[in-house]
Order: C-alpha cells, then sequence, then structure tokens
C-alpha cells in the first residue's frame, strides 16, 4: 500500500502541476476579462511558489510544521477551479485542485470534482511528520521503525559481575551511543463519493487509508542481575529506553445510505475500521546483567520481548434520523451497533538466550496464542423537543452507551520482570505471578429535560436537570472476583443559564451547574492495578481494596460535588470596537478518605477589537488559566490496616497557572492599497508545580529522601512574532516577504533523570535535552492569481 | 437489554411510521436544473452589485450560487420576499443575517436559522441541532459561517479554529500549551474531533463517545487487549486533555503524581514524591528510576492496555 501511495502522490502532484500550467496558459485570456463581477463571481485560481529559510535546526519547533531542519525549504502551493457550474445554468459541473505546504512533510493536496446535486468525487492526500526530539542517544543497533535492538559485540559484557551502576558506564559503553531522530510520519489518503439519487434519496462513501511509520520512546523494564544459566544474584529491573515502532496502517470505511422527507430523515450507514500493526512484539538485548557463567565471549546479553500494540478491528452500523411531529415538536434519534475484535498473534514468551537456553516468560502449559478478543458497542439515543409553548422551549433526551466486552478471561502465570530466574526456562520462578485478564465492561445511560424559557425580548432563561447512572462489570473472570472498584455510580446534575442583552449593542451570559455524583465503591475488589493476585496466598496483591489502602479511592470512581459557574459579557462598543471579557469556574470536591480530595479550574478571558478601516484592524486578547488539584494519600504500614489514622499520611498539590497573550494587526490599503502588511504576536507561559507535604516523617527533606517540599515547576515560555508584507507587484501577481521568530524556554526537570552520570542505578541513559530554542524564518514566495 | 429493545422498536415503529407517510411523495430525478426562483435575484442584485462595500456576488462561486442545482436558493429564500425594503431602502429587509449591527439591526438567531435550516435541517450532520449545546446557546449559523465569500474560513481546516476560538478562548490558549494537537499548524480542525450542529456524543463529539472520537485516529490504543487498564477503556481525558497541556503527552499531570492519583497500595504508588523526582541535580544523593524522568512508565510503559501473556503488570 505503500507504493501506492507514492503512486497517488506523484500523479495527484503532476496532474494538479500540469493543470496549473494549463491554467496560467491561459491566464492572458481570463485577465483580459478586466470586469469586476465577472471577478466576484467566477474563482480566482492561484499558485504560489518560494524558498524559506530556517536559522536552527529543532525538533520542537519543526514538530508539526515540518521545518525542522536548519536551512532552505521549497514552498508551494496551488488552487485551481473551474467548470461550468461557474458559468453555465444548464450544467452544474464544477471541479477544484490544491496544495499546500508541499515543500515540506506537512503537504497536502486535494482534488474534487462534483454535478452539484447529483454526484461528487474527491480525493486527499495529506502528510504529516511528527518530529518529537533530535537529541536522543542510545547504544542500541536498530534502524527507527525497526522491533529488534541489539547492543554492539564491543559494548562490553558484564564479564560476571553486575553492572552495579549505569552512571559509570566506561569510555568504551559511552563509544557506542548515537544520536537518533524521534518522529512518526502520517500519510493520509482519502478516497470519497457521494450520489444523490433524487430529492430524497441520496448515498456516500468515503474512504481513508493511514499509513504511519517511525518510532516513539518506550520504557522497557527487565531483570537486572540475573544469570543467563545458574543462579540469581537478584537485582532491581533494568530500564532501557527505546524505539517503539509505529509500523501502522489503518483503513476507515464511511457508507451511509440517507433518505429525507417531508416530515423525517433516516440515515443508516457503515463504519470500518480496520487496524494493521506490522509488528506483534518488540525485542531488546539488555546490557544491564550479570553475565552468564556457561556464556563466555562477547554478546553475553539477556534478551526480552514486550508487545506492541495488536492489529484490530470495528465494524459498526448506524442509524439516526429525525421525524418532525409538527413544526413545534420535533423528535430525533440514532442506534448503533459495533463489533470490535482482535486477534492478533501474542508476543512471544519463549525468549532465545545466547547460553541457548531459551527462557520462557510463562509457567505452565496451554495458553492460548492470541486472545480472540470481543468487545461489543451499543449506542441509543433520542431527543424530543417541543415549542408549542409561546417563548418556552421544551426538551428531553435519552442516551445509552455500552462497552461489552466478552473477550475469555483465563489465567497466565507468567515470571515478573523482577524474578531472578526469568531468564531461565527450567527454573523455578522466584516471582511468580498469577493473572487473570479481567474484561471490562460498562454502561451509561443518561437522561435530560430541560426548558429554556425568554422572560422577555432581551432575558432567555435555561433550566436543565440531567441524571447519569453508569455500572461496571466484568464477563466471566476466572474465580469470580470483583474486579471493579465502583460497580455502579449515579449522577445528578442541574443547571441553569441566563442571558441578558443589556442594551442593543451588549451581551451578558451567566451559567451555573451542580453535580453530585453517587459512587458505590467495593473495597472487595481484587484487580485495580493490572488484574493479578501473587500466587502465595494472602500476598501483598491478593488483599482488598485491588491492593491500595483501606480509605483509598481512585477519583474516576469517587463520590463528587461539582459546581461550575460561567460568565461573559460581550460589548459592540461601536460599529467598529467590540470588547469582551469572559470568566469560568470550576470546583470538584471528592468524597475519599484518601486520594484526590478536591480541585478547581478557573480561567478568564480579556478580548478587544478594533477595526479601523475595511482592510485594516488590530485586536489584542489576554487569557489567564489557573488549576489545582489535591491530593491526600498513605504510606501503610499495611494495605490491610482499615484505621487509616494511624497510617503516616502525605499531601500533594499540583497547582497550573497560565498566560497568554496575543496581538494581531492588519494594515491593508497601503501604497495605494499595493501594500498589506499583517502583524501576529503571541506571547504564552505556562507553569505546573507540585508541592508535598509530608508530616509524619522528619527527615523528610533530607538528600536521600527528598520526598517533600517543592518541586521545581515545569515552565515552558512560548514567544512567536510573525511579520507578512503581501505587495502586489501587478494585477494578479503578489510577493510575499515573511519573518518569523520563535523562542521556546523551557525549563522541564524530566530530563535530569536521562543524563549522563545522573541515572537511576540501571537506567541506561538517553541524554535526551529540553526542547529550548531560538528559530528566525524568513519566506519569500510569488503567488500568481489567474 | 430490556432498554434497548425499546429503542429498537421505538426506532421501528418510527421509521415504517415515517416512510408510510412520506411514500405518497414524488421522487424526484437527479437534479441540474435551474430554479425559476433565481430569476428573482435581479430585483436585488440590481442594487447589491459588485460596488458593495461587501462582496455579495462572490456568492456565485459557492455552492449557493451553482445555478444549475435546482436546490440553489434566490436572495429571497434566504432574506424573505423584503418587500417593504424593496420600495423603501431604509427599511431592513426580513431576515439580516450577521452578529453585528451595521446599516441595519441582524435578526434574532433563531430566526436566521430557521432560515438556513429550511434547507439544512434534515440532514445526517444536523440531526441533533435541535436541543444541542450551540441552539440553546442561540448561536447562529452566521456566527461561524459566511456565506457571500468563496472562502468561508470556518470550513477550511486551516483558518476554521480562529473561527471556534472566537467563542471558545480558553481552547485558544490552551492549543499554544507545549504539548498540542497540530491545531495551529492547520493539520487538525476542530471539526475532526467535534460537530458544531449538535452530536449524541458528549462535548459535541463526531462519535458516541470520548473514546471512540479518539480511536478514530489512534485506533492502537483500541485493542481490545488481554490487560486492560479500566479508566482508558473508558474515558482518555481521565489523564489526557484533548486542546493542550504544559505536560507531555497532553497530560493532565505527570507520573508519578498521575498514577498516584490512582494508586496508592502496590510496589512505590503510596511513596511520597517530591524533589526526589528531579533526581540528583536537584539534590537527592540518587536517583530513582520510581520517581525520575518516566518515573512509573519507566517499567509499566503499557499504560494503555498490554497484549502480552506476561504483561499483566503492564510492562510487557
Amino acid at each position: 500500500m505503500k507504493t501506492q501511495d507514492k503512486e497517488m502522490k506523484v500523479s495527484v502532484l503532476a496532474l494538479a502541476v500540469r493543470c496549473a500550467l494549463m491554467a496560467a496558459v491561459t491566464f492572458p485570456l481570463v485577465a483580459q476579462a478586466d470586469d469586476d463581477a465577472y471577478a466576484l463571481t467566477h474563482p480566482t485560481n492561484m499558485v504560489d511558489f518560494g524558498a524559506l529559510y530556517s536559522s536552527q535546526s529543532s525538533a520542537k519547533f519543526g514538530e508539526y510544521n515540518g521545518l525542522n531542519e536548519e536551512g532552505f525549504y521549497g514552498l508551494g502551493g496551488f488552487d485551481v477551479r473551474g467548470g461550468k457550474g461557474y458559468d453555465s445554468a444548464n450544467s452544474a459541473l464544477r471541479w477544484k485542485l490544491n496544495g499546500t505546504n508541499l515543500g515540506t512533510t506537512s503537504r497536502n493536496l486535494g482534488a474534487s470534482i462534483s454535478e452539484q446535486g447529483k454526484w461528487k468525487i474527491n480525493l486527499g492526500y495529506d502528510e504529516l511528520q511528527h518530529n518529537i526530539t533530535d537529541t536522543y542517544q542510545t547504544p542500541f543497533q536498530e534502524d527507527r521503525g525497526g522491533n529488534n535492538f541489539t547492543l554492539p559485540a564491543n559494548f562490553g559484557k558484564p564479564a560476571g559481575t553486575v553492572l552495579t551502576n549505569t552512571n559509570n558506564l566506561g569510555a568504551s559503553r559511552l563509544n557506542a551511543f548515537h544520536t537518533e531522530k524521534e518522529y512518526t510520519t502520517r500519510r493520509n489518503s482519502s478516497l470519497g463519493t457521494s450520489y444523490t439519487f433524487g430529492e430524497q434519496l441520496s448515498a456516500q462513501i468515503d474512504y481513508n487509508h493511514l499509513e504511519q511509520s517511525g518510532a516513539k520512546l518506550i520504557g522497557t523494564g527487565a531483570q537486572g542481575g540475573i544469570n543467563l544459566a545458574g543462579t540469581s544474584t537478584g537485582k532491581a529491573e533494568a530500564v532501557n529506553i527505546l524505539f517503539n515502532p509505529t509500523s501502522y496502517s489503518t483503513d476507515n470505511i464511511t457508507a451511509a445510505l440517507n433518505w429525507k422527507g417531508e416530515k423525517a430523515h433516516l440515515s443508516g450507514g457503515y463504519y470500518g475500521s480496520i487496524f494493521h500493526d506490522d509488528y506483534n512484539s518488540l525485542s531488546w538485548q539488555n546490557g544491564v546483567a550479570s553475565a552468564a557463567s556457561t556464556c563466555t565471549g562477547s554478546g553475553c546479553f539477556t534478551n526480552n520481548t514486550m508487545s506492541t500494540a495488536p492489529s484490530n478491528s470495528l465494524h459498526q452500523a448506524n442509524l439516526s434520523g429525525g421525524y418532525d411531529f409538527s413544526s413545534a415538536t420535533k423528535l430525533v434519534g440514532g442506534f448503533s451497533y459495533g463489533y470490535n475484535t482482535q486477534n492478533s498473534s501474542f508476543a512471544p514468551t519463549l525468549i532465545p538466550q545466547a547460553s541457548g537456553i531459551a527462557s520462557s516468560m510463562m509457567w505452565g502449559s496451554g495458553y492460548p496464542s492470541s486472545l480472540n478478543g470481543v468487545v461489543e458497542t451499543t449506542h441509543g439515543d433520542l431527543k424530543l423537543t417541543n415549542q408549542s409553548i409561546k417563548d418556552l422551549t421544551l426538551s428531553a433526551g435519552f442516551k445509552f452507551n455500552e462497552r461489552d466486552n466478552s473477550t475469555d478471561s483465563s489465567i497466565y502465570r507468567y515470571k515478573a520482570i523482577n524474578d531472578a530466574n526469568a531468564a531461565i526456562q527450567t527454573a523455578v520462578p522466584v516471582t511468580n505471578y498469577t493473572g487473570i485478564n479481567t474484561p471490562y465492561s460498562n454502561r451509561k445511560t443518561q437522561y435530560e429535560v430541560a426548558a429554556a424559557y425568554r422572560l422577555t425580548n432581551a432575558q432567555n432563561l435555561r433550566l436543565a436537570y440531567e441524571r447519569e447512572d453508569i455500572k461496571r462489570w466484568c464477563n466471566g473472570v476466572i474465580g469470580g472476583a470483583q474486579c471493579i472498584s465502583s460497580p455502579t455510580s449515579e449522577e445528578d446534575k442541574v443547571g441553569l443559564t441566563y442571558r441578558l442583552k443589556v442594551f442593543n449593542d451588549v451581551n451578558f451570559n451567566a451559567g451555573y451547574s451542580y453535580a453530585k455524583r453517587n459512587a458505590h465503591f467495593d473495597h472487595n475488589f481484587l484487580a485495580n492495578d493490572g488484574n493479578r493476585s501473587i500466587t502465595s496466598v494472602g500476598g501483598s496483591h491478593s488483599v482488598l481494596n485491588g491492593a491500595d489502602l483501606i480509605g483509598f479511592v481512585a477519583y474516576p470512581y469517587a463520590n463528587r460535588n461539582q459546581n461550575l459557574g460561567k460568565a461573559g459579557i460581550n460589548w459592540q462598543l461601536t460599529q467598529k470596537i467590540d470588547f469582551g471579557v469572559n470568566g469560568n469556574y470550576k470546583y470538584d470536591d471528592y468524597d475519599a478518605m484518601l486520594g484526590v480530595q478536591n480541585g478547581h479550574s478557573a480561567g478568564v478571558s480579556v478580548d478587544a477589537a478594533y477595526n479601523y478601516e475595511e482592510n485594516s484592524s488590530v485586536s489584542a486578547y489576554w487569557s489567564w488559566q489557573n488549576g489545582k488539584r489535591n491530593l491526600r494519600n498513605g504510606t501503610g504500614p499495611s494495605n490491610t490496616t482499615a484505621n487509616v489514622s494511624n497510617i503516616g499520611i502525605w499531601t500533594n498539590q499540583l497547582e497550573d497557572n497560565s498566560n497568554t497573550v496575543g496581538l494581531l494587526t492588519r494594515n491593508g490599503g497601503l501604497l495605494g492599497g499595493k501594500l498589506e502588511v499583517i502583524g501576529d504576536f503571541s506571547y504564552a507561559l505556562d507553569s505546573s508545580a507540585y508541592s508535598t507535604q509530608v508530616p509524619y516523617l522528619s527527615t523528610c527533606s533530607a538528600a536521600t529522601t527528598l520526598s517533600c517540599g517543592n518541586v521545581s515547576p515545569i515552565k515552558n515560555e512560548l514567544i512567536s512574532l510573525k511579520l507578512t508584507g503581501n505587495y502586489k507587484v501587478h494585477k494578479n501577481g503578489k510577493v510575499a516577504l515573511a519573518y518569523i521568530y520563535q523562542k521556546l524556554n523551557s525549563n522541564d526537570y524530566f530530563y535530569n533523570g536521562q543524563q549522563y552520570g545522573y541515572t537511576p542505578s540501571t537506567l541506561v541513559p538517553t541524554n535526551l535535552q529540553p526542547q529550548d530554542y531560538t528559530v528566525n524564518v524568513v519566506a519569500l514566495s510569488y503567488s500568481l492569481a489567474f | 437489554m430490556n432498554i434497548l429493545l425499546k429503542i429498537i422498536l421505538l426506532f421501528g415503529l418510527l421509521t415504517m411510521s415515517v416512510y408510510a407517510e412520506n411514500t405518497a411523495a414524488p421522487v424526484k430525478a437527479p437534479t441540474a436544473k435551474p430554479s425559476d426562483s433565481l430569476n428573482k435575484d435581479s430585483a436585488c442584485t440590481k442594487c447589491h452589485d459588485e460596488n458593495e462595500s461587501k462582496p455579495i456576488l462572490a456568492i456565485a462561486q459557492t455552492a449557493h450560487g451553482n445555478k444549475a442545482d435546482s436546490r440553489t436558493p434566490s436572495c429571497q429564500s434566504c432574506h424573505g420576499e423584503s418587500e417593504k425594503h424593496m420600495s423603501n431602502k431604509t427599511v431592513a429587509p426580513d431576515v439580516i443575517f450577521g452578529l453585528k449591527k451595521g446599516a441595519f439591526s441582524p435578526n434574532e438567531a433563531k430566526d436566521q436559522n430557521t432560515a438556513c435550516l429550511t434547507c439544512h435541517d434534515k440532514d445526517q450532520k444536523r440531526t441533533h441541532w435541535q436541543g444541542g449545546a450551540h441552539q440553546v446557546a442561540d448561536v447562529a449559523c452566521t456566527s461561524c459561517h459566511v456565506t457571500h465569500t468563496a472562502h468561508d474560513k470556518v470550513r477550511d481546516k486551516q483558518t476554521q479554529p480562529e473561527v471556534c476560538f472566537t467563542c471558545h478562548k480558553d481552547q485558544r490558549a490552551q492549543v499554544k500549551k507545549f504539548s498540542h494537537h497540530p491545531i495551529g499548524e492547520g493539520k487538525v480542525a476542530c471539526a475532526d474531533c467535534h460537530n458544531p450542529h449538535g452530536s449524541a456524543g458528549p462535548k459535541m463529539l463526531v462519535k458516541n463517545t470520548v473514546t471512540e472520537t479518539c480511536y478514530t485516529c489512534h485506533a492502537e490504543k483500541r485493542g481490545p487487549l488481554l490487560w486492560e487498564h479500566q479508566p482508558v477503556t473508558e474515558d482518555c481525558t481521565n489523564c489526557h486533555t484533548p486542546h493542550g497541556s504544559n505536560i507531555t503527552p497532553l497530560l493532565k499531570s505527570r507520573a508519578p503524581f498521575l498514577c498516584q492519583e490512582c494508586h496508592d497500595g502496590p510496589h512505590a504508588s503510596r511513596s511520597p514524591v517530591a524533589e526526589s523526582a528531579e533526581g540528583i541535580q536537584g539534590g537527592a544523593t540518587s536517583a530513582s528510576a520510581n520517581t525520575t524522568g518516566r518515573a512509573c512508565m519507566n517499567c509499566h510503559s503499557m499504560v494503555h492496555g498490554s497484549n502480552d501473556p506476561a504483561g499483566a503488570l503492564l510492562h510487557r
């Protein structure tokens, strides 16, 4: 399919260029039609080309715009339209070809042709390279996009001793590190067609093929101190940060048959989504392990595997429509049923080792080779609206969504990554888990009634009540354990909104809502942290509350009171000047002895715009946002302890602050109408700060612990300035000169623990660097209109 | 299941009754014939010509100006017959679109919308308009759409967000955060996830649920997986914030703090963390893989679920 993509890309591009050239040849003829009305009623075709220079290589600056490398880029774009449908009253045929950003990896191409009212065909191609980082360093030998990561033979075997600290890799090992760029690429091809059979019946089919390549970094845990053969030395997990391949394709198809009558309409359709991953596993060698007593020479590293995203498919039937009982009473609704399956082969569990003895990740036998997973999704909705009473609008609605996971539950006995004998097939695992998969199902039912009343010509009031019931369960769990912490919950919500036209040009709105969620919590649930219990009965993970402390409730499943308010005023001072202030505040209060206690979010935006001439304006805005989350957790001493007052309580607070300022100016009509200057400035400063208090531990601030106090805020400051000048060199030609200055100041402790000499003892460094940049871009282009 | 059966039954009855009611309606042949009503346009365009400050004639470049389509509206189809205006130019036409006061004050949103919905109400994408968030907030079609121009910003992926940000100002700021979808870059538009005309999903999402909407592009997360992570199967926004975040990738918080919001028991999840998250450079005598960098996700990296028989702890 990749080959086909390339072919299509070339052919569409070639076709577009040919069409553009053909159109350019005819340009003088059209140009002669110096007629304003003609120009207004007929499409203006456009071709632009030019060059751009970017002053610095930066994956972050070029994250989505394709300008990740320092240097020159070609600029290209076109928009060509035609067809008799622009001239004739007897033909509705129109076509269009367009392309943007052709010189970068963010290019886009499109084509469409239609006889309006009868049929339409459209083609599209869209490319996006997501540049993530260009500072990743790794000793592994494998191309980005591959799935088998090996170490160079001279990386140095542990030589019979456990490598105790990756901070001291040594010169020979450090020499093996090389820099790789982390990015993924998405290539999206689409084909759509629609046909109208008559005034009442139409059909449409849309097909979309998405190819993804590249890789994203992923953490991999592996036993850090095992022998390849022999007895265990025991050691904490080793961590390698690897390229997880995104070698994916997704085919989406949407087909619908639409019918509409005088009083009703109905649409029946199919949605299919087929996801394919070229791999089912990721393999790597672990250099942070002791050597095998029976393994000599180079390359005595332990081999490991993990799964990747499995191929899967979804087939969904959809029905939606509406019926007008009268002009005042309408009913709309929909129903859909989806069948989602996944039966991709499991990742290998028998891992070949250099010693010649393969290690098995599983203990025992009789495991399936794939999941045969099935999830059925069902949706239904109905909404009735009525406007029979003057100035009063009533509505009542119902929604139903179910995810029913009927995948089999089975027992999997496996060796944990910290098992001392994990790499030895024949040895009895020291840390042996019995996992029972718990296929999660849930059902959400929602009801809503609302009334909107127009109090006066200038005032509107709306009152709404919503009810949401959630049920959660697992089908056929082996042993019948309760897998869900909150099997049911109900939430009631009332909302009031008010709108007032204070004066003719001043609009005010305000709203308030209150919601109360009552979640039924079952402390007997066993599987909140990975669906497993340790084999030893009464072990630390087979106890109550999913091994969390009694009294701890995960916030999505806790009782909650929510208050939300918002208000805004927008004022058109004159026909040229607008001003607005809008704000919102939300407060969540959770009823949980341990867990998230409460949190709020608030925001204020101030906007002003001055349109001082027809083509000239200046607008500015400021947005402030603040959020807080308060967490209260405990340390023990035992997860079976019922009385949480006796255990060590600690708290953590997250506070987010954000300030954004924007200024946009457009000044047209300069130099006798030939020059237009556009300025776009923005400044954004975001910070996220954590503060932890551990009152029960007096040594919490000691360097060996550092478990209390304030973490350095994660700060990102982005300054962006774009200046564009468009100069009309002749009636149909325009030169654009643009300058972009963008600077990111980033201060984030995330990178600390990945630097050479500063990593945790068994984490292989990546030397990832903060993504600060200062980039200057100059672009010059010429646009020809014809 | 009872509820489902009722829905199906109700829909079946509705469909049959509707079909019965509508089968008598004549089915016309495919249309490529100009409407006679377009002849009345000249009554308007003799004044509202190419010299208008707003180039209204550009409507001819849009779907509303394709004369060979019998559905193409005349000026009067949307603006009303406007008989008083025809005889006295100081009197407003019957329907004035827009938000701002110009020569005349615009009509109320519901009256403007009635004109549009005359043709556009029985449409799959607008099924849920009535009672939807935008309708109840009195948003007019012309709050977002401009009909007398060849380029309607809201229908162009590159320029659509600036239209939506006119009202959704928090999101305008959020898309500028360190971690964001490529919205400002024109590669993802608001309408890729939301249906502004109303939907059966939450927050006017294009699909019925949050997860279903996200899987449209992120199908690799769909599974079903052998070892599921419960909150992931229910709602992606339990951990992610879609419009922008200070913490990559679009996270509400960072591990280990994020994980500790739901876990306080196994392994290191019950241990308090502060500057230890900053590692040796933060003043700690040693760094721990439990707290620095990816923290929990150094090892528990399969947070979206694992399909490895040995991956119950979301390691593999």
